[in-house]
């Protein structure tokens, strides 16, 4: 019986393309288009196309890299890149183990993810509120006690 | 009691911002191959969800459905989901236990009256009165009749609750039926699967929630998104079957080189699933890429269709009109390969 080091490991080679990343720069030339003359934003679903690393490659070389660049915590980490071109963004959602589970290419003037939600601003309004009232009362008492 | 706190304020409660939910529905939208503009909208809806009770029936079943959806990739992606329900009636996950569990039940299906969710794993027995599976003294048969009155829908997850399963395989001492063989007045959605995949489980209650609708099925009742495509249809390893390189037995050259496993009995052409796509284990691989082929878990009889170790066209898996569809490419290489590939298993296992 032969032993495990007997086993020969054939390494394979480059990893190889589907050619899918120059479709994808032109509908992202259809998308931008559309954001500059009606302000319609619109997003790509990386992972609904087969897409092999070498694919990935010449996407990453197509669009380049932008000025901004974003860490969102939640449920881990969400990468968001600005690109060089400008209006498009590449957004990269990571669970608690850094394992991408969702990856997409937006057209929009700034990524959804990235905005403040107005509910979250109305109620952090109230929130600031009751804070600084709290703490007017406890100098307002600082001061009568002193 | 009910619970009328909207989704968004539970978690806005356990300090999950929006912009994880939105991340959540992002994920999840991809996932059901919606367009990635729905996420936004569907994160609207879900928070403004009013928790939907879940009564989760479990018959004669082996708790795998169970393993498989509570296992999740991330710890908090999935478990979101169970954010969202609210869990009334389930025997492994619920604390209480005796007539207490079954009081909860009664409870929820009472206040939920038209709109509670009804997951069902394990199949039904009917012989003898359906005596081999009782809950409480109530036959698996009655307590499913009971509990579907009220139901919005009917979720039946794993093979046994679709299809019978491996209670139903021969010679079925207990008369085991799926379902949608007892209830016919409700909308019934099948995922199958030995165990179905977890995001997928959690993939179809989130299109409930979120949408209010069944999602389009096929003639087996199966959620097309997730069942559309057959497992070969989706392959890696499609280019070798295309090729005609085929591993022969297991961990010969051609098995360790990752070549297609049809010869050593996989059953992907004729399998309807999303384990090629959404993978296991959080996409971590899946069992052709792990090196074994397809057992078809997710199809009906499954546990009847002959040897999981020997080649399709070796014909007990429905003949010539199957799999003229199937493999219609491939045949002349397939079935050569296939007798060749009979004959060996047939030295090898002595017949079996």
């Amino acid at each position: 019986m032969s032993e495990l080091k007997g086993i020969p490991i054939a390494t394979a080679e480059a990893p190889l393309a589907t050619g899918n990343a120059l479709p994808i720069v032109h509908e992202i030339e259809t998308l931008l288009n559309e954001l500059v003359v009606s302000g319609k934003a619109a997003s790509i679903d990386l992972r609904s196309l087969p897409m092999l690393p070498g694919d990935y490659e010449q996407l990453q070389q197509w669009l380049g890299e932008g000025e901004v660049s974003a860490t969102i915590e939640a449920f881990g980490p969400t990468r968001v890149r600005e690109t060089a071109v400008s209006g498009v963004w590449w957004v990269t959602h990571y669970n608690a183990e850094d394992q991408v589970v969702a990856e997409f290419i937006e057209v929009t003037y700034v990524p959804e993810i990235l905005k403040t939600h107005p509910a979250d601003a109305r109620q952090a309004v109230e929130t600031l509120r009751s804070r600084l009232s709290q703490s007017a009362e406890t100098t307002e008492g600082d001061a009568n006690a002193g | 009691m009910p619970d009328n706190t909207t989704l968004g304020e539970k978690l806005a409660q356990q300090g999950i911002s929006r912009r994880s939910f939105l991340k959540f529905c992002a994920t999840m939208a991809s996932l059901m191959a919606m367009p990635p503009t729905m996420a936004a909208e569907m994160a609207e809806k879900l928070a403004k969800v009013r928790r939907q009770s879940v009564i989760w029936l479990s018959f004669q079943e082996c708790t795998g459905c169970t393993e498989s959806i509570t296992r999740s990739h991330s710890p908090t992606i999935e478990s979101l989901m169970f954010n969202a329900i609210s869990l009334d009636y389930h025997h492994t996950l619920q604390a209480a236990a005796g007539t207490a569990a079954e009081a909860a039940r009664e409870q929820a299906m009472k206040e939920n009256e038209g709109k509670y969710l009804v997951v069902v794993d394990g199949s039904i027995p009917m012989k003898d009165g359906g005596i081999y599976s009782t809950i409480a003294g109530v036959s698996n048969h009655d307590m499913l009749v009971e509990t579907a009155k009220g139901a919005a829908a009917i979720i039946s997850v794993g093979t046994c609750a679709s299809y019978g399963g491996i209670p139903k395989a021969n010679p079925n001492p207990t008369g085991a039926v799926p379902v949608s063989a007892i209830i016919k007045d409700k909308p019934i959605i099948n995922v199958p699967g030995c165990p179905p995949i977890g995001p997928v489980m959690t993939g179809v209650i989130a299109h409930f929630l979120t949408l209010g609708t069944i999602p389009d099925l096929d003639e087996f009742g199966r959620p097309k998104v997730f069942f559309g495509d057959t497992i070969h249809d989706r392959c890696y390893r499609r280019p070798f079957y295309d090729q005609g390189k085929f591993a022969k037995s297991f961990d010969d050259e051609g098995a360790r080189n990752g070549w297609c496993l049809f010869e050593v009995g996989c059953k992907g052409p004729t399998t309807h699933n999303a384990c090629a796509t959404v993978k296991w284990n959080g996409g971590v691989s899946f069992p052709i890429e792990s090196g074994h082929g397809c057992l078809g878990c997710s199809e009906p009889d499954f546990w009847d269709k002959g040897s999981f170790y020997k080649p399709l066209s070796t014909g007990e898996w429905g003949g010539g009109a199957v799999l003229g569809a199937a493999v219609a490419a491939g045949a002349v290489i397939g079935v050569g390969a296939a007798l060749a590939a009979r004959k060996r298993q047939d030295k090898t296992s002595g017949g079996k």
